[in-house]
């Protein structure tokens, strides 16, 4: 077999070498190397999705819901999409929608500076948002098929576990652990109380209904078994102190699944 | 498609023949995964971040064809990247296959796309061949990684890395190499943390130069086919890794076969559709990164 091809190579013009090593390269091959490389990032435009805004509501001056109309786009419950800003820049919005709805639903907190929740936060009903087709592993309720589940958010991390519910209304989760700040943090909280399986924890209020602390106060409630799934999703000091928790209390690490969307000092 | 080559890619900008590898032989198959990634790291190699979709999930149908082409020709490999390849959806049914037939290696950022599915990935061990993971560890400053790849994420892969161990699968580290570095010195520092997650401080180490982003053409030296001969040996030509491997990347709608795992950004590279006709394509040495390749010797393999 050739050595790589280069057994029958005869050494000429041993003096262009040094120049040839030291030459900047070609602009004609870097145009040409241009030209083909930007025809060869045509694909991904061919799988994005041009979405019609149906309405943002807001729940306060930092939260609201942005509902998108729902074209074509198939997922499946903790599935994400990039949304974009008008330019290239783009973040990962988890779909808070079940699967059967006309309307894609993204819980969203606008972060100070945020090149994209904020572009967001401004759309019209009319206007139209680029996203990328839905996405991601967090998958709540399907890593075995009838599996005993619990859920645990924070904030803007229900919306997953709203997409499972909104998607699977008939095998619900044993317990879900919701932890905000204050009641009126909460998105939906009526269909979420419907479920009968919630207890909400509010870190800075008290109320005669709901457990006043963090949420990792209510880790005692936990029914703890083997065959369960926890699902964490939110803040990474929950998600750490909760799975730090889960394995001390004799809990896999495979059953625990986690999805980081805030950090305790830092937005994403 | 595979592209018509014009006289500049066959020479050099003062006219010589360009360097260039002819393969040898396919012992090692790589299959791109997907941009798609959890991360968005300002260095990525391949741009990757989440949503993208610049280079389109890898599917089971896809892999499978180039599976079964590829031990046709004899290989003895199968290694994947992305992208984070756990983001790909059909990913562990792609793994699930390959280790019927041969040994794989998979390069992951060991965060929650692989952690969420430890549960599929644990029985995998029991497969005929085995299975490595390459998790990237940046620098041996967690800060530092941190920087470009979120707060946390390195001791969640430190973490992943020391259960995939404790588990019995194999794992090495990918790390990036600094200009004019002390790499004993700087390979050092990672043991401390090695020790902390229960790991051998002897596992390999893989030191990636810098490869600019993709679709970015630095200025670099142009290889000829005399700097193929007079500065490097044989033994140097036969490990370039366009000597042993191709790798598998799907865009808009259709694999292609290319030349290595870094230059799927120009389309010259894409060497067609099958992986027989693929390897009789002579590798011109064209792409910045080429001269990575030629000027430090670096690899994505680790051997097969």
């Amino acid at each position: 077999m050739p050595d790589t091809g280069y057994r029958s190579i005869r050494l000429a013009n041993p003096q262009g070498l040094m120049r040839t090593l030291t030459t900047e390269i070609d602009f004609e091959i870097s145009e040409l190397l241009n030209l083909v490389s930007k025809a060869s990032r045509k694909g991904p435009e061919a799988t994005m999705h041009e979405l019609t805004v149906h309405q943002t509501h807001f729940l306060d001056d930092s939260l609201f819901e942005l509902q998108l109309e729902r074209g074509t786009v198939a997922y499946e419950p903790g599935a994400c999409v990039a949304l974009f800003n008008g330019g290239e820049e783009s973040r990962p919005f988890s779909i808070a929608a079940g699967t059967e709805e006309t309307l894609l639903r993204f819980l969203i907190r606008r972060v100070p500076n945020g090149q994209v929740s904020n572009w967001l936060a401004c759309r019209k009903p009319g206007d139209r948002v680029r996203a990328s087709a839905p996405f991601g592993w967090f998958r709540p309720g399907r890593s075995v098929e009838g599996e005993r589940c619990v859920f645990i958010a924070t904030g803007t991390g229900i919306a997953p576990f709203l997409s499972y519910l909104r998607s699977n209304p008939e095998r619900l989760p044993e317990l879900c652990l919701y932890g905000l700040r204050q009641q009126s943090d909460a998105f939906n909280l009526n269909e979420l109380q419907d479920t009968g399986t919630l207890r909400l924890a509010l870190s800075q209020e008290e109320t005669n209904d709901h457990f006043h602390g963090r949420i990792t106060g209510l880790l005692e409630q936990l029914p703890l078994a083997t065959d369960i799934h926890y699902y964490l999703c939110g803040l990474d000091t929950m998600i750490n102190e909760t799975s730090h928790w889960l394995e001390a209390h004799g809990i896999a690490y495979p059953q625990i699944h986690r999805e980081i969307f805030f950090y305790e000092d830092e937005s994403l | 498609m595979k592209m018509n080559r014009s006289d500049a890619w066959l020479t050099t900008s003062q006219n010589e023949p360009r360097g260039y590898i002819q393969p040898q032989c396919l012992d090692e198959l790589w299959f791109h995964t997907g941009t798609n990634c959890n991360l968005r790291c300002p260095f990525c190699l391949e741009g990757s971040k989440p949503g993208d979709n610049r280079i389109e999930f890898l599917t089971l149908p896809d892999a499978q064809r180039f599976i079964y082409e590829a031990l046709e020709l004899g290989v003895k490999k199968f290694s994947f990247t992305g992208g984070e390849p756990f983001v790909n959806p059909e990913f562990i049914q792609i793994l699930t296959e390959a280790l019927d037939h041969r040994p794989c290696l998979v390069l992951t950022n060991a965060t929650e796309p692989l952690v969420n599915q430890l549960a599929a990935i644990l029985p995998l061990r029991d497969k005929p061949y085995p299975f490595k993971f390459r998790v990237s560890l940046d620098h041996p400053d967690p800060a530092k990684h941190d920087e470009s790849r979120g707060k946390g994420n390195f001791r969640l892969a430190l973490d992943t890395l020391g259960r995939l161990y404790r588990e019995g699968f194999d794992v090495s580290i990918a790390r990036l190499m600094l200009a004019g570095e002390d790499s004993a010195a700087i390979d050092q520092a990672y043991a401390p943390y090695f020790q902390a997650a229960g790991i051998p401080d002897d596992i390999t180490i893989i030191r990636f130069p810098e490869f600019h982003l993709p679709g970015s053409f630095p200025q670099v030296p142009e290889i000829t086919e005399i700097c193929m001969t007079r500065y490097l040996k044989a033994e140097q030509r036969a490990g370039f890794m366009c000597n042993f491997s191709k790798m598998i990347v799907r865009k808009n709608g259709r694999c292609g076969v290319y030349a290595c795992t870094l230059v799927d950004d120009v389309s010259g590279y894409d060497l067609g559709g099958n992986l027989k006709e693929a390897m009789e394509e002579r590798v011109l040495l064209g792409h910045h990164r080429c001269y990575s390749c030629f000027a430090c010797g670096a690899s994505c393999s680790e051997g097969v």
